[in-house]
């Protein structure tokens, strides 16, 4: 079933195209991986559809229904975003989480039962217990990601959009939260679109991969399909050599030396 | 949660216990029940109640500029509309304007255009550039506070001497009045801007999170930005016109609630009220009875408190403010 279809999405902002007619669609379940060179439009795509930065033209259905029919509060109990960079959140960390309940309550809503469950799943799933009443500006980089995720889990979207997750992980922590991320996608069905640098990471676990650049789609298809296509050197301008891994036998990228 | 909860009950109980001993204070003890009874009633209790909704409608809209601009020391009076209610009070005094509407003297219906102006003006800087962008905004309004206050001390330097007594006077701010004339216009403007700002306090909550979070989360942010700002600025405008600058109130009240509440704006707005309230009221005490008989203006003692408070903060913190 699908859940996102997107046609011909262009952004432009002060008469600089960021995006160019990007189309894909998105079934419910699927893992989608963005690739591109910085500045290739990839964090502009999240946003745009996160709501976050306008839609130029272009078209973006969401559960059959026309993006625009979507106010923000709506949209969020579709599509949750966890971005690069968030500001210094000065908040206890379950505080914080607990703010993912915001678009099931209106004004005078109580803490349900209801919330108390997604908030104790989005908890048990991240594993992120121990820290919960510490205070969210004292969690190193991997643990605050994981409260991240959780705050966006607690949101219960069908939909998550990560912008690099792990781009500023020590390679332990981000094998952690890629395991969290497959975990999520394969057993509880959460849809998900990624930005990554991590090419082998991308075609490894994801389903299919969308390449950016210069705000156009320079490929779009299965993830297996992407190192032996004649396009990977195009992607980062960059030469990059194919082998089989030792161990698993599958195919991966290595960046080559010029 | 249970923390948040007894602190606010404090402060309410220090509240009613405020308000029920600051109209006592200073009577001299050889008046006549009658006469005793007037002062407390015609005089003491407006002074008192006018405090507290000055104090309170201070305070929401210092904790809705620190929330909306991540900014621990934004205070009421960052955007402009004090300096420009303020430059509407020296124009009336300079102008010699002496005509009352509806029972209102020209000073704060001159001050009360100040302002409307001036939120007008700092919104259409601020939307030039596509969209509602809260960096333009600050800096509009700290710009305009520049160029407003060399317009006033320009004024000020044209009038004569009464003249210029009087608008210093108004400058410190002042909540010295007689009967009850002067709340009834107030009220209305921060009863509502309470009851909007308590509305969106989930909205809050998640703006100081940053616009991208807040939006991930669902909030319209550029509404409840826009809904904020005109009705902070509004009430801000009513209580500067009618009660002069009174300075450092609307920056300090929200951080001593943050540290006693916690961070959920679902508690800040009703303890920032009740603090802010009677903190002014116990200032008002204060400036009645430090040189009593005479008084000073109630906008001395909370500046007086705001300097020190304000590098308290500074050094408190550590980190660098951004």
């Amino acid at each position: 079933m699908t859940l996102l279809s997107v046609s011909d999405l262009s952004v432009q902002i002060d008469n600089k195209s960021l995006l160019n007619s990007v189309s894909f669609d998105v079934s419910v379940g699927d893992y989608l991986c963005i690739l591109g060179q910085n500045g290739a439009g990839k964090s502009t795509l999240l946003k745009s559809l996160m709501g976050i930065t306008p839609v130029s033209s272009g078209r973006i259905t969401l559960e059959h229904r026309p993006f625009e029919a979507f106010n923000q509060k709506a949209l969020a109990r579709i599509i949750s975003y966890v971005g690069q960079r968030p500001p210094a959140i000065d908040m206890i960390v379950s505080d914080f989480i607990r703010l993912g309940r915001y678009p099931h309550h209106d004004a005078f809503a109580v803490w349900s039962d209801t919330d108390q469950a997604a908030f104790d799943s989005a908890v048990a799933l991240t594993g992120i217990e121990v820290f919960l009443d510490r205070h969210c500006t004292t969690l190193s980089g991997g643990e605050f990601q994981r409260v991240q995720i959780a705050a966006a889990l607690c949101q219960q979207a069908t939909l998550l959009l990560l912008d690099e997750p792990t781009s500023s992980l020590d390679p332990h922590h981000q094998a952690e939260v890629h395991a969290l991320i497959r975990q999520l996608n394969q057993d509880h069905r959460i849809t998900i679109i990624e930005v990554t640098h991590d090419l082998n990471h991308a075609v490894q676990h994801s389903q299919y991969i969308l390449a950016l650049k210069s705000g156009k789609t320079l490929w779009y298809g299965d993830s297996d399909a992407l190192l032996t296509a004649p396009v990977l050197s195009q992607l980062y301008d960059h030469p990059f050599v194919t082998l089989t891994h030792p161990e698993t036998n599958q195919l991966i990228a290595l960046s080559s030396e010029k | 949660m249970k923390h948040a909860e007894r602190n606010l009950s404090l402060i309410g109980f220090f509240t009613v216990l405020i308000v029920i001993i600051a109209p006592y204070l200073g009577l001299s003890n050889h008046l006549t029940p009658e006469v005793e009874r007037q002062i407390l009633f015609d005089i003491r209790l407006p002074r008192l109640l006018l405090a507290f909704i000055v104090g309170a409608g201070l305070s929401i809209c210092g904790l809705v500029f620190q929330a909306m601009f991540h900014n621990p020391l934004a205070t009421p009076f960052t955007l402009g509309v004090a300096s420009g209610a303020s430059l509407g009070a020296a124009l009336s005094v300079f102008l010699g304007i002496g005509f009352s509407v509806f029972g209102f003297s020209s000073t704060p219906l001159f001050a009360f255009i100040g302002a409307l102006i001036t939120i007008r003006f700092v919104y259409g800087i601020s939307t030039l550039n596509r969209g509602f962008s809260i960096h333009t905004l600050l800096l509009t309004g700290v710009a305009i506070s520049f160029f407003f206050s060399s317009l006033i001390l320009f004024i000020q330097y044209l009038n004569d001497m009464p003249d210029a007594y009087r608008l210093i006077r108004w400058l410190m701010g002042n909540l010295a009045i007689v009967g009850y004339k002067t709340i009834w216009p107030l009220l209305p403007f921060v009863l509502l801007t309470i009851a909007v700002v308590f509305y969106l306090s989930h909205e809050l909550n998640l703006l100081t999170t940053g616009d991208d979070m807040a939006l991930s989360r669902g909030v319209n942010v550029s509404k409840t930005r826009l809904i904020l700002f005109f009705m902070t600025s509004l009430c801000i405008g009513a209580i500067v016109a009618l009660c002069g600058p009174i300075g450092f109130v609307g920056m300090m009240v929200p951080h001593i609630c943050r540290l006693l509440i916690g961070q959920n704006h679902r508690w800040l707005v009703p303890a920032s009220c009740l603090f802010g309230g009677s903190f002014l009221i116990v200032c008002d005490t204060l400036a009645r009875l430090i040189i009593a008989p005479a008084e000073i203006p109630v906008g001395v003692i909370t500046t007086l408190l705001g300097g020190p408070f304000f590098l308290w903060l500074l050094i408190r913190t550590k980190t660098p403010i951004s």
